[in-house]
């Protein structure tokens, strides 16, 4: 963010940015200009300015979550939130890996386009977990990341059995629990991105009402 | 007898004549940003918060009532000035209309002094 050269009007700013977080980028670009614009138009009229009326135009503009409330209740209807593209994102991430991987990253491009998200829920979509789903699979399966293990022994001749059954080439114990961590992980970590992008998508532009008057 | 309740219900009425009372402004010239905002504000009543009247030209321009252009000031950074389309100028007659026949209508009760 630009710095006013203002300790009251950048911590104002500050505040107001942090108010629109959850809108979507080129909108809260615009209006953070505007607002700034509107509180540079009003210093260069004071001649010579103090606090006390650099506070005043802040009184004026009001409180930065007021500002947010109006922002989201007015950009209501027009916020895009749960529309095909959402969606198409949404699958792309999760299954899209076995759409010969090519579908995960289509995920990730949609998912980038859509302004129904944060950057910060953007990273959670792209970095849990690369590839969706498909890892996992391939962890399941013992494609990758499976390890071999070599037993020797003899058949005892009576019952069949193996007996004297020596193995070796195994992992340790802390390699094992390592491989079923990260193989939780991929399982989960897919199915929680998903619920988490499918629930910050769908938050509401939540309505500005002063109060339920029910008179 | 001013509460809560009140307070709330005029702040909606004041909500939502702000849209026509901008479109007035911008109907017969066009103005900046800031000079639109203090203009509504200046008038005791109106606005609370000057900051909320930006989304609300936002909302106007992405509906097509209002447009804006950016010019450069004399002094200081560029302006965006915005202006009523046709749209915004029918918008606002339709609304002039309805506004002074509620108006009369609320008036013929509540217009005069209790005289009982």
């Amino acid at each position: 963010m630009k710095r006013t050269g203002d300790p009251l009007v950048d911590d104002y700013l500050k505040q107001l940015d942090r108010a629109l977080s959850d809108l979507p980028k080129t909108r809260r670009r615009e209006l953070m200009a505007e607002i700034a614009g509107h509180i540079e138009e009003a210093r260069s009229g004071l001649d010579p300015e103090n606090d006390a009326e650099v506070r005043n135009i802040l009184e004026r503009l009001g409180d930065p979550a007021e500002i947010a409330a109006e922002e989201r209740a007015r950009s209501g209807a027009h916020t895009r939130r749960g529309g095909l593209l959402e969606i198409l994102a949404l699958i792309g991430l999760l299954v899209g890996g076995f759409l010969f991987v090519v579908g995960w990253f289509v995920g990730v491009v949609l998912l980038w386009v859509s302004d129904a998200w944060s950057t910060r829920e953007k990273l959670v979509g792209t970095l849990l977990v690369p590839g969706g789903l498909l890892p996992a699979f391939l962890f399941g399966t013992g494609a990758v990341g499976g390890y071999s293990e070599t037993c020797g022994g003899e058949v005892d001749p009576v019952t069949g059995a193996d007996i004297n059954v020596v193995c070796t080439g195994g992992p340790s114990l802390a390699a094992r629990i390592l491989w079923i961590a990260v193989f939780i992980v991929c399982v989960v970590g897919p199915f929680f991105t998903t619920a988490f992008l499918a629930r910050r998508m769908r938050r509401p532009a939540t309505s500005y009402q002063p109060s339920p008057g029910s008179a | 007898m001013v509460d809560g309740r009140q307070d709330a219900l005029l702040a909606q009425m004041r909500r939502g004549t702000l849209q026509y009372c901008v479109l007035a402004l911008l109907a017969s010239e066009e103005r900046y940003g800031f000079d639109l905002v203090r203009g509504l504000a200046d008038v005791d009543g109106m606005v609370t918060s000057e900051g909320t009247i930006y989304p609300l030209l936002s909302r106007l321009r992405r509906d097509g009532l209002v447009e804006s252009t950016w010019q450069e000031s004399p002094s200081g950074p560029p302006r965006r000035y915005y202006r009523a389309t046709a749209a915004g100028r029918r918008a606002l007659e339709e609304f002039r209309l309805e506004w002074s026949r509620f108006r009369d209508a609320v008036d013929a009760f509540v217009g005069g002094k209790d005289e009982r």
